[in-house]
């Protein structure tokens, strides 16, 4: 599966997701977790300390006529790119980083080509890719999240995140929209939150995820859910999310 | 006084901003609240609603597809890109800066 995640600024995105990938490793699934926000943060979600993880240059050379500007060089595909250059976090979840603010947008181009080349090569049937957005709508409704077939936008149920919610539902419209584009329904606190949340924005919502403070106290204390709250509602909240995108992806498999 | 609040996504920016505009506003100072984000949402927190907030981002998204001209000077902007909000704070939504990173 190529889901990405998100939605408003502050809304959980990271931590969803990050969530999401290690739950889904933890089935035996190869998942590569990629982070295009410029001030990453789903890398702490995978354990992983502040990371800068830059493609290196050599990994790249310049495209023949007819191809992208940059590729992989020669004898050098998706899979060994994150071999060679995707760390591993926690429950063996591969991360990649699109690139952190580190001088001109001009020096990075080699680096942002392969990943843009690593994410669209990496084979379907045997890697899941799940990615995780900066906050807003810019990079989203730039098309950032192609990659993904299934849009997954996180809302709380607060007037701000939910008119952006509305604002990030016309990738609908776009060249490139997604084939699934879902809300996840974050820091509810009672069964209408999610609800209210549906109606206003008239999409389905495929999860709810609650309110949870054992969460907020692992994160106060740097840990991702999984190792500072592993019991809590949220994760039993993101294992029912990825069951349910597990079996939905099987369910389209069969179909094809 | 000018001014600017920043932060990680979700801290709480839009919000303190709004709270700041009011209050200065209510001890009878000139406020204009810019809102510079390309997610816009400070109109909801000063309390303009929906409707509004969304009428000046559309308006902002005209001038980048090119259907308005951009204001010329401060006045024409907070006049043709702004709004009144509670208090007596003015509140333009701001076309965003040249060439930022991505994000």
């Amino acid at each position: 599966m190529r889901v990405a995640f998100v939605g408003k600024g502050g809304v959980g995105k990271s931590m969803i997701a990050g969530t999401f990938a290690r739950l889904l490793a933890r089935r035996g699934e190869m998942v590569l977790a990629v982070d295009t926000d410029p001030m990453p943060g789903l890398n702490f979600m995978l354990g992983l300390p502040v990371v800068d993880v830059a493609i290196p240059d050599d990994a790249v050379v310049e495209g023949l006529p007819g191809q992208e500007r940059f590729v992989l060089r020669p004898g050098l595909d998706a899979v060994g790119a994150v071999e060679a250059f995707a760390p591993i976090g926690a429950d063996g979840v591969r991360y990649l980083q699109f690139g952190n603010l580190r001088g001109p947008v001009s020096t990075q181009f080699r680096s942002q080509a392969a990943f843009r080349q690593i994410v669209h090569d990496l084979p379907e049937d045997r890697w899941h890719v799940v990615g995780d957005l900066p906050g807003g709508t810019r990079q989203a409704m730039f098309g950032w999240g192609k990659f993904a077939d299934t849009i997954a936008i996180v809302v709380e149920p607060t007037p701000k995140s939910i008119s952006t919610a509305r604002r990030l539902a016309r990738m609908r419209e776009a060249t490139w929209a997604p084939k699934d584009l879902v809300v996840v329904a974050n820091r509810v606190r009672c069964a209408t939150d999610a609800t209210d949340i549906a109606a206003r924005l008239g999409l389905d919502v495929v999860g709810a995820i609650p309110d949870d403070v054992e969460v907020s106290k692992a994160d106060r204390a740097g840990l991702a859910p999984l190792d500072g709250a592993p019991h809590s509602p949220f994760v039993a909240a993101v294992a029912g999310l990825v069951d349910q995108f597990v079996s939905q992806y099987a369910t389209k498999e069969v179909a094809r | 006084m000018k001014v600017a609040v920043v932060g990680k996504g979700g801290s709480g920016k839009t919000t303190t901003s709004a709270i700041v505009a009011r209050t200065m506003a209510r001890m009878g100072h000139y406020v204009v609240a810019l809102d510079c984000d390309t997610n816009p949402n400070l109109g909801v927190s000063l309390g303009i609603g929906d409707d509004e907030t969304e009428r000046l981002l559309a308006m902002r998204q005209g001038l980048e597809a090119g259907d308005e001209e951009h204001a010329r000077g401060w006045d024409a902007l907070l006049d043709r890109f702004g709004t009144d909000a509670p208090d007596g704070v003015r509140l333009a939504v701001v076309s965003r800066i040249e060439n930022p990173e991505p994000g």
